[in-house]
């Protein structure tokens, strides 16, 4: 029962990790994309 | 680091976790006195010595920030400290499931399972930190003092079981006389300690890709924001 609730406990928390830091990369690239299509068209920035 | 390198860092990572599993149920013998719960020793001893990697590196890169104003030095400092966190966490965590069925408690104020309470804490203030301080500068120059400061406690956790007599076990590994493990264990073992340094390896460069990224568009937003609408 520990060693169980060890170790999937344990993969459980890497995953959601790893699932996080692609989530907060895919979000970035897509807000880089979007200031990088803005810069080339000459485009000022909205106020945020 | 390109696409191709990623996925092979990324595979050889889950290559490595996979044969350490494969060795920590199938290979490894049992344990006489505590069976099958002490192979939690696979995966909880290697967390730590992960753990202590990487608040050494936060304080390698702190001191390279300090030194150089190095920005590559602090993004590497945040993301050891961010991973290194998830790492701490997790020792903590898997000690408590081990110490109930071995000492009959979850958790005793020792100095080595105080030590490492303190460094999970040192984990947190340097996050907090780099999320509070709204100057991005000043929140690099603070997070660097306090990892340079923490890293005191690095060293005396992992002296902590030689120097005092402890609740937690003494030293398996390069414990001095009479301390030692079957060979299959210690292959075991050693097998574990590399697939977590791995592990942790392949999250600190999708943190660092990450920091990256967050710096490049700060960069274009400041570079956007300056121009007129006129032009």
């Amino acid at each position: 029962m520990y060693l169980f609730v060890a170790f999937s406990a344990l993969w459980v928390l890497f995953f959601i990790y790893a699932w996080s830091l692609s989530r907060r990369q895919a979000r970035l690239q897509k807000e880089l994309e979007e200031l990088k299509s803005k810069a080339e068209t000459g485009r000022p920035l909205a106020p945020s | 680091m390109t696409k191709s390198l990623r996925s092979v860092h990324f595979f050889v990572t889950l290559a490595w976790m996979l044969l350490a599993f494969w060795m920590i149920f199938l290979y490894a013998p049992q344990e006489l006195t505590m069976g099958e719960v002490q192979r939690i020793f696979y995966i909880h001893a290697p967390l730590g010595w992960v753990a202590g990697t990487a608040y050494t590196i936060v304080f390698f890169s702190s001191v390279i920030y300090l030194w150089k104003r190095s920005p590559v030095a602090d993004d590497l400092a945040h993301a050891s400290g961010e991973v290194g966190f998830i790492f701490c966490s997790s020792l903590l965590f898997t000690g408590p499931l081990w110490a109930k069925p071995a000492w009959g408690i979850w958790w005793t104020w020792d100095a080595r399972l105080t030590l490492t309470f303190v460094l999970w804490l040192l984990f947190v203030s340097y996050l907090m930190l780099r999320s509070y301080v709204s100057s991005p500068g000043r929140a690099a120059t603070l997070a660097a003092v306090v990892g340079i400061i923490g890293f005191v406690d690095v060293p005396i956790d992992y002296m902590a079981i030689r120097w005092w007599r402890t609740q937690h076990p003494q030293p398996v590994i390069a414990g001095g006389e009479g301390s030692g493990l079957d060979p299959r264990m210690l292959l075991t073992f050693m097998v574990c300690v590399g697939a977590f340094h791995c592990l942790f390896s392949y999250l600190l460069a999708q943190r660092l890709r990450l920091g990256r990224a967050r710096r490049e568009v700060s960069a274009l937003r400041r570079t956007l924001a300056l121009r007129s609408p006129e032009e």
